[in-house]
Parts: C-alpha cells; sequence; structure tokens
C-alpha cells in the first residue's frame, strides 16, 4: 500500500513535471523567458489586491460548474451542455429582471428572483438534454452540444432582438441594470461575497452529498452500472435526469450570479467556457469533490494571472488554456501509464 | 484513486510559486527588461547611479485595451498608432497593450474589460485608453473605481456636459474625431463613381455613432448625385447592411464577407465600408478579377487602401495621434482634467499627421475627373458647407431639421435614425 | 503444437495466484486443469494467452522459447483463449465479428469470409446464422462462434476457460464433440474446468491446481475420490435431495400469462407457487426460460395474463413494484448487471438496503458488511470493489445484496461457474430462504441441479412450455428428452414464433 502510493505520488509528479517542460518549451518557442514568464503570470494573479478580487471573481462561476459536472459525473454522463445550460440561467435571470425592474418590488426580492429564475432555467435546458437522452436515446454528448448552440443562437437573437438596447444593435450585451439590482459586491469591484459564498457552500454540499448520502451513492451506482443499479432498487432513469436537473441548476446559478454581479446584462458567449473548464478541472481532480475549490482556484488564477503574458511577451493569452489543457491531458496520461505500471509490476 | 491527483496541482503551484521567488532577482540582475516602478523617487536613482548627474524623468507608462487587433488594418490599428504617437512625443513613455478586448472574446474568459485594465495598471500604467464603444460600461466603472488612474474612453460621450449621458468622472476624457465630414466625401467619391446609381453600405452595429456616419456617407453621396453629377436624387440607391458588430465573430454577427459578395451581386458596384476591417475592399478586388466593375471605401486606417489599391476609391481615416498626446501629456503634468473633445479635421492639411484629427486619403481606384470633382467637394467643405442642413427627414418620413436649420451635436451625435432616402434598418430589428 | 510451461510465477498484490508451475501438453492431447474457483487455473491460461504477463517463467511452443505480449501476439503464435465471459463486442453481426481481429493487409473480402465461416461452421455442425446479431445469441453459441474465429485465424492450440457453464445439455454434446475433432487434427485443447463429470468424460489427462499450486497430474481412467481430494483437500459429498417443505400457502399466481420478443412467444403459462417452494426451470439457452423469468420479476413487459404476488396483481408493473412486495431478480451476468464494477462491497450492501435517513452511516454500513461477509464466506473485505472478487465470491456477494425477508426469489444460473463447494454453500443459504417461505424461481443448464433442488419444473423448448412436472416423477434423461423437444405432448401452451 505505501508502496503503491509513492508509486502514484510520483507517476502525478512526472505528469506535473511533463506539463510544465512542455509549457516550458513552447514559452521558449514563443520567444518568452520561461521563468521570468511564469514570475509574471503569479504577479498577474497575486501581485495587487484588484488581481486577488479578481480571481475570486473567476472562482465562483468555475465552482458551480464544477460542482456541477461532479453529479452528473457521478452518475456517469457527460454533460457537454453545461455551457448551454449556464447560458439559459443568465437569459432566465435577465428575463425576470427586466420584467420586474420598473415594478415596486423591493430589489432584494427582484434579485433573489432573478437568480432563483436562472437556476429553473439552468435545469430546465439540463432537463432537455436529459430527456433527450432518457426517452430519446439521443446521446448527452450531442445533445449538449446541440443545446449549446441553440443557446447561443437564443442569446444573441435576444441581445439584437427583443431585449437590445434602445436603438442599439450590437453585441456588446443588453441594457446594463441599474444598480440597485447589482448583487451586493466590495466596494468598486465585482467581487460579490454573496456569490462567493454560494459557490462555496454548493461545492461543499456536493461533497457531502457524493461522499455521504445515499443519494449521492445512488447516483454513483447508476454511473458505475446502471442495470446493476436498477436491479438494486435504483430508478435509474429518475436519478440520471436528477443529475441533468442538479447540474444544470448550478450552472444556471452560475450564469444568473454572472448577470446579477459581474456583467449585470446579458451578452452573448455570456458562459465564458467556465462549463468546459469545470469538466477540466473535474477531470483533472478525478472527480474527487474535496479537490474542486483549490483547483478551480487555481485555473482561475492561472486565467487571471496569465493576461500579463500577452502585456509583457505578447504572447496570446489562449495560453492559459493550453497550460491547463496540457496539465489535464498529462495527468490523465499519467494516470494510464501508472495502471499499466501498477498491473505488470 | 486518490487524493494524490490533488497532490500534484498543490505542487503545481507550489513549483511555480518557487519559480516566482527566483523571478525578481532575475530581473534585477537584467534590468533592461524589466520595468521598473514608476513610484520610485528620482534620488534614488540617482544615489544608485551616481557617475550620472542628469535626472532622468520616471517613465510614464499608459495602457491600452483595443477592441480588435493592433494591426487590423483599421479602428484599432489606428488607436494603436495613436499610442505610437504618444510614446514618440512624450519621451521615457510606454505603451502597454491588449488585443482583442470586448464582451465575451474567447481570449480572455470570464474577464471584463476593467479586470484587464487592473492587469495593466498593475503593470504601472497610470492612464488607460478604452478604445471601443463596447467598452463604454466598463471605461466609466473602471474610471470610478480607479480614481488614481486616469481614462481615455474613445468614443464614448460620458463626459460631454451637453451630452445625453453625462456622468461626472474626474479622472476620465472621452476622445472621438469628426468623421461625419470625412463620411460625407467617402460618400461623394461613391457617388461620383458609381455606374449603376446603388451604393452599399457595409454597417457595423447600430448606435448612435454607426448611425450618424452612414447618414453622413449618404448626405455627402446624395449631394455629390444631384448637385455635382447634376442626377435624379430619387435615383440614388444608398443601402445600409449592418453585421452586428464592430468585426466579424463567426456564429455571432453577420460575415462581413457575404454581406460585401451580396452587394456586389445585386447590382450595387460601390461598397462603403463602416466596419473595422477590411472585407468590403477584399470581396470588391475579387468580383473585380472576376470582371465586375465595382470600387470600394475603405474606413479607419490610413492606409488601409493598400489592401486592395485598385478597386480602392479612399479612405475617411482617424488620426488620434495629436489628441491622444495633448491628453497624455496633461496626465504627465498632472492637469488632466474631465472633459469632452469633439475634434475635427484640419482643413488646411487633411494629411498632416500632427494636426486633424480625421483626414481622407484618395485611392488609385478614383479617377482622375471624379479626383479633380471630388478635391472641389472637399474645398467647398473647407470653406463652410454644411451638408446637415435642412430640410431633412428622418427615415420613417418625420421632419427632422426644417428648411435652413443647421443641426446641432447634440443632433448629429444622437441621430436617432437613418435619414429619409437611405434604405436599411435604423433600429435593430431582428 | 506442444505447448510447454516452465516455473511460471505470477502475484497479484497479496494474493500469490501461480506458484512456479510447470506443465507439458503435448500437440493433440485433451488436456483438464481442474481447480475449484481462485485456484489460479485462468490466470495461468491468460498468461498463456497474452493476456496477463507472468512474473517470472517462460513458454514453449514446439520447444521454442516465445515471449507473448498480448492476446494478439498469442493468436500470431498459435494460442487462442475462449473466456469465461465471451469477449465479442455484442452489437455487431455475426460475420463481422467472425472477421474482427484478422491481421490487416489480407483484405479478405466480406464473400471469402462468409464461405470460410460457412464451411468451418459445417464442420463441426455449428448453425448459427452470420448475418445475426451477436447479442442475440446464447452463451453457448457465442462460443462456438469464438471457436470458428480462433481456427479461422489460425489457433493451433486452444484455452476453453469454464465453457460448460451457461450452455445446454445438447451444446455441451456439440462442444465436446467439436473439442474431440480439433484434437484429432492434431491440435492442443487446454480445458478449464471445476466440473470433475466433464473432466472425466472428456480429457485424456489433467492436472491439478489448489491455491496457485499444481498439486497433482493424472490420466485416464480416474478416480473421483482422487480428484476430488487433489481439489479440496478433501472429499465432499453431494448432499442429499432436500425438498422444500412450504406451508401450502399460494405466493405466486400465474394466469395465463403471455410473454414475447422479437424471436420467441411463450404463452398462456398458469402456476401456482406455494411459499418455500422451488421451481427449476429447464431448457436449452434461449429456449424462453429467461424471457419467463424476466417477466415474473416486472423485468419484461407482459402481454397477456396476470401475475400476482401475495394476492396483489402486479401485471404491468414495474420491477421496482415487484421488489417492494418482495420480489427479488439475479442476474446470471455478475458483472455486467448484478454487480457494479468500481464500487466497494460495502457501498453495495449499503445501496441494496433500505435507506434510512439522508447521510449514510458509514460504520453502520461496514460493520453490516463485514456480517455479511462471514454469513455468506465471502473472500474479501468491505473495501474490495466487487471486481476484485473471484466468480464465485461474486456470486455470494450478489446473495448477499438480498434484503431479508423475500417472497419470491428469481434466479438466473445461481451456480454457474462455481465449484462444488461453493454450489452446496449457496444452495444451502437459498434453502434457508425457502424455510422462511421464500418461494424460488431458479434457470440452470444443470439438469442435476434442476432435479436436486426443484419441487417442481418447468420445461422450455423453443417457448413451448410443459405444464408443471414433480421432480420427483423425472429422471435426467426425461429431462434431457424434454430439452431436446423429444416426448412434448402435440398441444401445448406454447409455441415458436
Amino acid at each position: 500500500m505505501k508502496k503503491n502510493s509513492w508509486i502514484n505520488v510520483g507517476f502525478q509528479v512526472g505528469a506535473l513535471v511533463v506539463a510544465l517542460l512542455i509549457t516550458t518549451l513552447l514559452l521558449v518557442a514563443a520567444g518568452a523567458p520561461p521563468l521570468k514568464a511564469y514570475a509574471s503570470i503569479i504577479s498577474g494573479a497575486f501581485g495587487s489586491s484588484n488581481n486577488i478580487e479578481n480571481i475570486l471573481i473567476t472562482w465562483s462561476p468555475l465552482l458551480l460548474t464544477t460542482a456541477g459536472v461532479l453529479i452528473t459525473f457521478s452518475a456517469g454522463l457527460w454533460n457537454i451542455g453545461i455551457e448551454g445550460q449556464m447560458t439559459l440561467g443568465a437569459i432566465f435571470a435577465t428575463g425576470v429582471l427586466r420584467a420586474l425592474q420598473n415594478t415596486q418590488l423591493p430589489p432584494a426580492l427582484i434579485i433573489i428572483l432573478g437568480i432563483l429564475a436562472g437556476v429553473i432555467g439552468g435545469a430546465l435546458w439540463a432537463a432537455l438534454a436529459g430527456a433527450l437522452k432518457t426517452f430519446g436515446g439521443v446521446n448527452e454528448i450531442f445533445g449538449g452540444l446541440g443545446l449549446n448552440f441553440v443557446s447561443t443562437a437564443l442569446t444573441i437573437y435576444l441581445v439584437f432582438g427583443p431585449w437590445k438596447r434602445p436603438g442599439v444593435g450590437s453585441m456588446s450585451g443588453t441594457q446594463p441594470f441599474d444598480e440597485k439590482l447589482w448583487l451586493p459586491s466590495l466596494p468598486h469591484t465585482e467581487l460579490s461575497l454573496w456569490a462567493l459564498g454560494i459557490s462555496l457552500l454548493v461545492i461543499i454540499a456536493v461533497y457531502f452529498m457524493l461522499r455521504g448520502t445515499h443519494l449521492g451513492l445512488r447516483l454513483k451506482a447508476v454511473g458505475k452500472n446502471s442495470k446493476a443499479a436498477f436491479l438494486m432498487g435504483v430508478p435509474t432513469w429518475q436519478y440520471s435526469m436528477f443529475a441533468f436537473l442538479l447540474c444544470g441548476a448550478f450552472a444556471g446559478l452560475s450564469g444568473a450570479i454572472q448577470v446579477t454581479s459581474v456583467y449585470h446584462r446579458l451578452l452573448p458567449n455570456i458562459s465564458n467556457g467556465y462549463g468546459f473548464l469545470g469538466l477540466l478541472v473535474a477531470m483533472l481532480i478525478n472527480y474527487q469533490a474535496l479537490w474542486a475549490a483549490p483547483i478551480a482556484f487555481f485555473f482561475a488564477a492561472v486565467n487571471i494571472g496569465s493576461v500579463q503574458l500577452q502585456i509583457q511577451y505578447k504572447l496570446d493569452s489562449s495560453f492559459a488554456g493550453v497550460l491547463q489543457d496540457l496539465l489535464v491531458l498529462l495527468v490523465l496520461l499519467g494516470e494510464g501509464a501508472r495502471q499499466r505500471f501498477i498491473k505488470k509490476g | 484513486m486518490r487524493k494524490n491527483v490533488l497532490t500534484i496541482a498543490l505542487l503545481a503551484m507550489t513549483i511555480v510559486l518557487v519559480l516566482t521567488a527566483c523571478g525578481p532577482a532575475a530581473t534585477t540582475v537584467a534590468p533592461a527588461t524589466s520595468v521598473p516602478p514608476t513610484s520610485v523617487p528620482s534620488t534614488q536613482v540617482a544615489a544608485t547611479l551616481p557617475p550620472v548627474p542628469t535626472v532622468t524623468p520616471a517613465p510614464f507608462i499608459f495602457g491600452m485595451l483595443l477592441v480588435g487587433a493592433k494591426n487590423d488594418n483599421g479602428w484599432s490599428q489606428a488607436t494603436y498608432d495613436g499610442g505610437l504617437y504618444v510614446e514618440q512625443q512624450i519621451a521615457g513613455s510606454k505603451m502597454l497593450y491588449l488585443e482583442n478586448v470586448y464582451s465575451g472574446s474567447p481570449s480572455y474568459p470570464g474577464l471584463t474589460a476593467s479586470q484587464l485594465a487592473d492587469q495593466l495598471v498593475s503593470q504601472g500604467a497610470k492612464l488607460i485608453f478604452f478604445n471601443s464603444d463596447d467598452m463604454k460600461d466598463e471605461a466609466l466603472k473602471f474610471a470610478n473605481a480607479n480614481p488614481k488612474i486616469y481614462v481615455v474612453g474613445v468614443s464614448d460621450d460620458w463626459t460631454w456636459k451637453d451630452g445625453k449621458n453625462y456622468t461626472v468622472s474626474a479622472n476620465q476624457v472621452d476622445i472621438m474625431g469628426r468623421m461625419e465630414y470625412m463620411k460625407m466625401i467617402a460618400g461623394c467619391a461613391a457617388a461620383l463613381t458609381t455606374q449603376t446609381g446603388k451604393i452599399g453600405f457595409l454597417g457595423p452595429l447600430i448606435n448612435d455613432e454607426t448611425r450618424r456616419l452612414a447618414a453622413s456617407a449618404y448626405l455627402g453621396a446624395k449631394y455629390c448625385w444631384s448637385q455635382v453629377l447634376g442626377k435624379d436624387a430619387t435615383k440614388l440607391t444608398f443601402t445600409v447592411t449592418w453585421i452586428g458588430f464592430w468585426f466579424n465573430i463567426p456564429g455571432v454577427t453577420a460575415d462581413p464577407t457575404q454581406v460585401a459578395d451580396n452587394f456586389f451581386n445585386t447590382g450595387y458596384d460601390v461598397v462603403i465600408s463602416g466596419i473595422d476591417t477590411t472585407e468590403a475592399l477584399v470581396e470588391a478586388e475579387k468580383a473585380k478579377t472576376a470582371g465586375k466593375a465595382v470600387w470600394a471605401l475603405a474606413y479607419d486606417y490610413k492606409t488601409n487602401c493598400g489592401v486592395a489599391p485598385d478597386i480602392c476609391l479612399g479612405v475617411p481615416y482617424f488620426n488620434w495621434g495629436p489628441a491622444f498626446a495633448a491628453t497624455a501629456k496633461t496626465a504627465v503634468d498632472g492637469t488632466f482634467a474631465e472633459n469632452f473633445q469633439w475634434n475635427g479635421p484640419d482643413w488646411t492639411n487633411l494629411s498632416n499627421p500632427d494636426t486633424g484629427a480625421v483626414g481622407f486619403a484618395k485611392g488609385q481606384g478614383l479617377s482622375a475627373d471624379n479626383g479633380t470633382k471630388l478635391d472641389a467637394f472637399i474645398a467647398q467643405l473647407a470653406a463652410g458647407l454644411n451638408l446637415w442642413t435642412g430640410p431633412i427627414n428622418l427615415q420613417d418620413g418625420t421632419a427632422y431639421l426644417t428648411a435652413g436649420t443647421v443641426a446641432t451635436d447634440q443632433q448629429i451625435w444622437y441621430l436617432p435614425q437613418l435619414l429619409e432616402g437611405m434604405e436599411g434598418a435604423s433600429v435593430p430589428s431582428k | 503444437m506442444d505447448v510447454e510451461l516452465r516455473d511460471i510465477d505470477k502475484t497479484f498484490g497479496a494474493v500469490h495466484a501461480n506458484v512456479g508451475i510447470n506443465l507439458k501438453v503435448p500437440a493433440g492431447t485433451i488436456q483438464g486443469l481442474l481447480g475449484e474457483n481462485g485456484a489460479g487455473k485462468s490466470t495461468l491460461m491468460k498468461i498463456l494467452s497474452g493476456f496477463i504477463r507472468a512474473d517470472a517463467g517462460e513458454i514453449l511452443l514446439d520447444g521454442h522459447p516465445v515471449i507473448i505480449h498480448s492476446p494478439a501476439d498469442a493468436i500470431q503464435h498459435g494460442v487462442g483463449m475462449l473466456h469465461q465471459d465471451p469477449l465479442d463486442i455484442p452489437p455487431m453481426r455475426v460475420i463481422d465479428n467472425f472477421i474482427l481481429g484478422r491481421k490487416g493487409g489480407l483484405t479478405i473480402g466480406h464473400a471469402a469470409a462468409e464461405r470460410d465461416y460457412k464451411r468451418l461452421a459445417e464442420e463441426f455442425s455449428f448453425s448459427i446464422d452470420p448475418d445475426s446479431y451477436v447479442d442475440a445469441l446464447t452463451v453457448g453459441e457465442r462460443q462456438q462462434l469464438e471457436i470458428l474465429r480462433l481456427i479461422w485465424l489460425g489457433a493451433k492450440a486452444l484455452i476453453f476457460d469454464e465453457p460448460t457453464t451457461g450452455i445446454s445439455a445438447a451444446q455441451k454434446v456439440k462442444l465436446f464433440t467439436a473439442l474431440r475433432l480439433l484434437a484429432s487434427q492434431g491440435k492442443t485443447i487446454l480445458f478449464v474446468s471445476h466440473k470433475l463429470e466433464d473432466v472425466e468424460g472428456l480429457c485424456s489427462r489433467v492436472a491439478v491446481l489448489r491455491q496457485g499450486i499444481l498439486v497433482g497430474e493424472a490420466k485416464q481412467p480416474y478416480t473421483t475420490k482422487n480428484l476430488v481430494e487433489m481439489m479440496f483437500g478433501k472429499e465432499i459429498s453431494v448432499g442429499a435431495r432436500d425438498p422444500c417443505a412450504g406451508d401450502g400457502k399460494t405466493n405466486l399466481s400465474l394466469r395465463d400469462l403471455s410473454v414475447e420478443d422479437y424471436r420467441l412467444k411463450v404463452q398462456n403459462v398458469s402456476l401456482e407457487v406455494c411459499c418455500g417452494e422451488v421451481i427449476g426451470l429447464a431448457g436449452m439457452e434461449g429456449s424462453g426460460q429467461g424471457l419467463f423469468l424476466r417477466s415474473v420479476a416486472g423485468l419484461v413487459r407482459t402481454v397477456g395474463g396476470h401475475i400476482f404476488l401475495n394476492d396483489t396483481d402486479l401485471t404491468g408493473h414495474s420491477y421496482h413494484a415487484f421488489k417492494r412486495l418482495g420480489a427479488a431478480f439475479l442476474p446470471a451476468a455478475r458483472l455486467e448487471e448484478g454487480l457494479a464494477t468500481g464500487m466497494s462491497l460495502t457501498e453495495h450492501i449499503v445501496l441494496a438496503e433500505e435507506a434510512h435517513g439522508f447521510f449514510i452511516d458509514w460504520d453502520k454500513g461496514r460493520e453490516l458488511t463485514r456480517k455479511r461477509i462471514a454469513d455468506f464466506n465471502i473472500h474479501g473485505t468491505p473495501a474490495s470493489p466487487v471486481e476484485s472478487l473471484s466468480g464465485g465470491n461474486q456470486q455470494r456477494a450478489l446473495l448477499a445484496l438480498l434484503r431479508e425477508p423475500l417472497s419470491l426469489l428469481l434466479l438466473e444460473h445461481p451456480t454457474r461457474g462455481l465449484d462444488i463447494e461453493s454450489t452446496i454453500y449457496i444452495w444451502s443459504k437459498l434453502k434457508d430462504r425457502c424455510r422462511e417461505g421464500t418461494c424460488i424461481l431458479f434457470i440452470s443448464s444443470d439438469l442435476e441441479e434442476i432435479l436436486q433442488y426443484s419441487d417442481r419444473v418447468l420445461v422450455f423448448f423453443s417457448g413451448k412450455v410443459t405444464k408443471p412436472l414433480e421432480s420427483k416423477s423425472l429422471s435426467i434423461e426425461k429431462l434431457g428428452e424434454l430439452i431436446g423437444g423429444k416426448g412434448w405432448p402435440e398441444s401445448t401452451s406454447g409455441k415458436s414464433k
């Protein structure tokens, strides 16, 4: 056992070293001094209180999408449609805020209703993917991808059409909401402790749900072997559907938070790839919810910090994505190699 | 499996942190590439460099957020060049910039323009240019959140006391050029050249700015069509097609290549570009190669005609340098104050890089004869011809300016619709 | 081909699966390999066929040492293996499955392959339509397909891992005929089994493994007592028939039940089962007994008739409604349908128990699991993933998942692939259930098992079903005839489609 755990660590460190090595080579190839480039990422991420706040702002939606995919992964589902679910959350939240912004309702209530609507919107969109899978036999990957396209088209329609800014036809988004409809944030930032608190609560809840509840165990059984789970008394399609709904709810919450606390309006691509990034985080942590928070934080920090690569070294800032993808890929490869190694050894 | 996967990630962070620790040491060894903090008092610099008697001023660092690419041959390149001009004019100044900054840009997933401005500030920038209307709200928000940083909102109107959107923003200056005149010239060149009497306007998104520029082009075209060529104004077709953003975003905007092709395939022989990028010129050249007699007018950037010189009738462009430099100087000497600038051309020399805010460069596609006529038109404008004079009706027929009334700046800036006689959407209808 | 294994050694974690095994098998021999579950037979054969690598030792084929990296490698060397759970890919046509695995470059056309397939099938008297789909085949038919495929690929030594489990008596006869034919052609047959009867009837030599060690070899004629002693270290006697005495109260009542799938119709079956009664379902694989059993579990929708469980009409209800009234179904495909790979025994036990509250009390779950492990003699720990257990232990684990009390237990092949000891143990557990009033319906291809443990028997043939027959009135011969389609009255309750 001891020996094995050292082998595990060895493979993981190996994967990490290789990832850093490749990244370093890429940096060199791009003409950036690697050590200074890494240093610039760190300073871009942690160099000022503004930057740290920005990490916390991006951490929150990433935590939520990661929490969501942990649930669907647990049930054996690849919920690629999470981007669309997040978008629908943003659309529903925007819709409710728009409908109620001129009423006499207290702003706090409007915000709460908006966020709830986002949760429902995300869940409904996920239910659609789930229904396609359960009743239509459409693989959730294809269904999800299709629904992602539909959600993008819907956003563009709304932004250019019914919800356009008066006299404006631009993809810059809808008219920003009045400040009273913003989720309260720390002064002069978009950092909302509410958003952060809710996201952390959600990831903690998901951790406990997957680890210590009958619900979590049944989801896992459905994911591992739905036939066996069915024979053991688990209503399998209902649980698959439940996993979709819950994941969609978290994605929708994430979208609603983008609207109420970051952008204060609806705009195309409001999901910003957070759903896909959440999938990456979940894969990197091998679906262990315990690690979701630190790794999501790390990814958020890389996202923020690597802007410096463009400022200082004129590297495309999508470099952050390359680093994240490499890390996940190599850790998965390392895990495969480890299993082969253990089998042979 | 294993908590150990996580050890991995923690290790990753640790390693990176260790690397970072090495970072600053490395910078001190190679000061040439490092950016010394601006706050270092000059006396200290003198102390570390005893034999040098002259006191070097702390470098002035400013940042620029570009909506597109710095080499887009259009709007972003023009503003980027404005930044280079500042570097030239203010000794020791240095520009930091980020490209492709717009809502939902995949280059910065989840980051807003103001967050990106934070990154520029953390590298020492004291003045930030937000180069697009797309960042209008972000510029104001950033200015309010960072009272010690100076902000320039290019094309914004927050600080226009007589504007509709005036908002107190003490550390902000908004700058725009009076492109209306140059668009009139472009419209005139199009009308002089068209054989079919059908002019297309490749529009970006719809807002106050784009409406007034499209309308100005129409006014110029109508004037030259009827007054210079003496043709029937009702026989001139002027159609605006909007793509939805300043440049093509696949899957989100309409494709400007297709829009331009569509114009050329339906009898329009001159297309005036109103977007940041060069699709109109590229497609016109293709159509010409295929045997069609077509032309295009470029936009934004002085040498934009170079993309397809043969078919280019000319380019109305921005010359941001002088205004940017003047504003940056106030930031350096501490006299920076909230104001709004809508700068006009230098009629004495339209192409002087050190004076006018806007200019027009004729293209090789313009015939010599039409060139002469166009020069005459420009001379009239310089002499005070104002096409924004009534009677002017809005597209829906309502009177906007009664006969003889000259439009106020507000009436031009906040034009609510396209004008009577223009085809295309005044407000988004999708 | 002569096959020789020298000093083969293999360890899995703490388990020493093969301890320095030496075995020589000359060409044309049918070599038996006996041993109880977990004795190391499958490991040894997987080493020979390239699925796993030995820690030490060497393999010689026709006297030449070879190194086998993979199953593809093995077949290149002429070694092919048929697994206990057929490894083919279900949603494929038979002929495509047949061609699969052929080395590229030969570009054998479908037509040529199909000709070869038909020729080989005829040679061995197998009759599987090359255009049917593999997932519609019985285990026995899949096995036949796999034999044809391996021979076509050029196998000169064939390994059979428990080939007689899960196939019908008639298929077994066909299989043995085919094996003898192969041996007479000079091919080497390695026959892995725990069934004495099969080994005695078929193999010219036998090697016995116990706890990873080759404990002895024997040649025909064998003495059963000797073999059993080698296998278990002690002699085990098969228990006497012990019918359950129910209390006479009707528990399960089927009235004119009809069920069908795309191949078969089972019609108008009526049956009253008392508490504690055991009903055996006999028949060749795919004769309708599987369909029937699943319909009584609510897993397959019936097309006519009624099902009453404890006087409640459950017709048309789902499996979970049956389950709520105390029914349970245990599938034959343990790792495909019964257990969830990647989950531990504790997780299975907790999952199968009724949930109390929202949170799981893992301590209580582990406690319960430890108790079940002891009760059911499972070799494993609460944290063991189910796939790490041997087949017999998986089957015991499945039984350990059943709740108490049950009114109806439906079993597919409850002892398939298990050694005698496990079989006896499992039936003792099942009989305990009967004494508590559970009635049992089970499918088995093992006629002795049917006769020994059933009170009454239903025999299936192409969807036709006999009236319930008192097992006392039946003999193996009579049962075998019925299964083979002989001795049926003219008008029967079902007919094939």
